[in-house]
């Protein structure tokens, strides 16, 4: 993931960045991920390694939504 | 597709896996084979919204590479995440009214790995107006349950996935107050509203809040239901749970509920869906008996699951 997407995505986690997927376990993932930060803020590590992998086994999702974000 | 107890019987006997839903009478009469099951008599068919206990809703998954059928209690239902195929589609079905719901629906959002598998199913039940027994059909074995989950995982094709998504006609207003709550809970008597401690049943009846709207939770974008059963005696309990850390809202009233289902469906666009579960109170609040609803058939239910469990909505899958 380039450095750029990932900082997106740790915005997006942090609630300082707004997005909605298409797909509605990404949502649900974010959202859950979101909660866990909020719960413990020192969690970003892991809440990143979570993301990392629905985004490599779904690749279909990852295209799609990498793009979107970098467009953040 | 709607066909007769002969005709279901004969795809099963030819070894297809298949999903049923119908009446207990129907589904009772089967022969083992690769088939789940559950009990409802309501459908979306080809032909429209019906309710009948003279036909089953039996959907052929002849993408599956293999299968396999278990059924889980309350105390093992989340091995379905250690159990299923690594690249496959998890088939839930759960009997209304069983502890296995209870336990199924307040911890799966919190469960590990849950989203890395797709999961999707429903809550089986009976006509309303009857004191019906919800039951849940293990094809393989030949056992019905009415306190165990049936589960088919499903393997895919390399390079297929499967998408689960869902249509639900509810949104929030932002500018509308704030209710969270202490503790994961299918009843409840207080919540906070804006951060003031309150009882929920009185801040419905003081703001003539219409109990048929469902509070939403908005995840990212994807609002996610839970409606309310009952409130009395100062308690509001619902079809799904609340959770803890969630950020609800009453959702914004419908004016015509079918007219916005029906507006839902189109704007969610042309999709290909192998299967789908649409919402008891979808189907009478929308009025959708003898109305078609492409390309969206199978069964209605008394609740669906899109990895948790949900309310009011339409769940459907489809197979990129």
């Amino acid at each position: 993931m380039e450095a750029a997407v990932q900082e997106k995505i740790e915005r997006i986690l942090k609630g300082e960045l707004k997005y909605s997927s298409s797909n509605l376990a990404f949502n649900m993932l974010i959202t859950k991920m979101q909660k866990k930060l909020q719960a413990d803020p020192g969690s970003m590590g892991s809440c990143m390694e979570e993301m990392d992998a629905f985004l490599a086994k779904y690749p279909i999702v990852a295209k799609v939504d990498l793009a979107n974000i970098a467009a953040l | 597709m709607l066909i007769t107890l002969e005709e279901t019987i004969s795809l099963i006997n030819e070894g297809k896996i298949l999903h049923i839903a119908g009446d207990d009478s129907l589904l009772s009469a089967l022969p083992k084979g690769k088939w789940i099951g559950g009990t409802t008599p309501y459908f979306i068919g080809e032909d429209g919204g019906v309710c009948t206990k003279d036909r089953l809703s039996v959907t052929e998954l002849g993408f599956a590479e293999d299968v396999r059928i278990t059924s889980y209690g309350k105390y093992n239902v989340f091995q379905i995440v250690e159990e299923c195929f690594d690249n496959g589609l998890n088939l839930i079905i759960l009997p209304y009214g069983s502890d296995v719901i209870t336990k199924y629906s307040k911890e799966a959002p919190e469960v590990e790995e849950l989203l890395m598998h797709p999961t999707m199913g429903w809550i089986s039940g009976f006509k309303l107006d009857e004191e019906g027994v919800a039951k849940v059909y293990d094809g393989m074995s030949g056992e019905a349950y009415t306190d165990r989950a049936v589960v088919m995982f499903i393997k895919l094709p390399e390079g297929k996935s499967a998408m689960i998504n869902m249509i639900n006609i509810f949104t929030d207003d932002k500018s509308d107050p704030v209710i969270r709550f202490s503790d994961n809970e299918l009843s409840v008597r207080k919540c906070t509203v804006d951060g003031r401690e309150i009882n929920l049943s009185e801040y419905i009846e003081k703001n003539g809040i219409n109990a048929m709207m469902p509070l939403v939770a908005d995840y990212n974008g994807a609002y996610i239901n839970t409606s309310i059963k009952a409130v009395e005696n100062g308690t509001v309990s619902f079809y799904a749970p609340v959770f803890k850390d969630v950020e609800y809202r009453f959702a914004k009233p419908v004016g015509d509920y079918a007219e916005e289902f029906k507006r839902s469906i189109d704007a969610a666009g042309p999709h290909d869906p192998i299967i789908s579960f649409n919402c008891i109170l979808n189907y009478m609040n929308g009025e959708l008996e003898g109305k078609k609803i492409p390309p969206y058939t199978g069964p209605i239910t008394f609740g669906e699951v899109a990895y948790q469990l949900l309310n009011q909505t339409l769940v459907y899958c489809e197979i990129l």
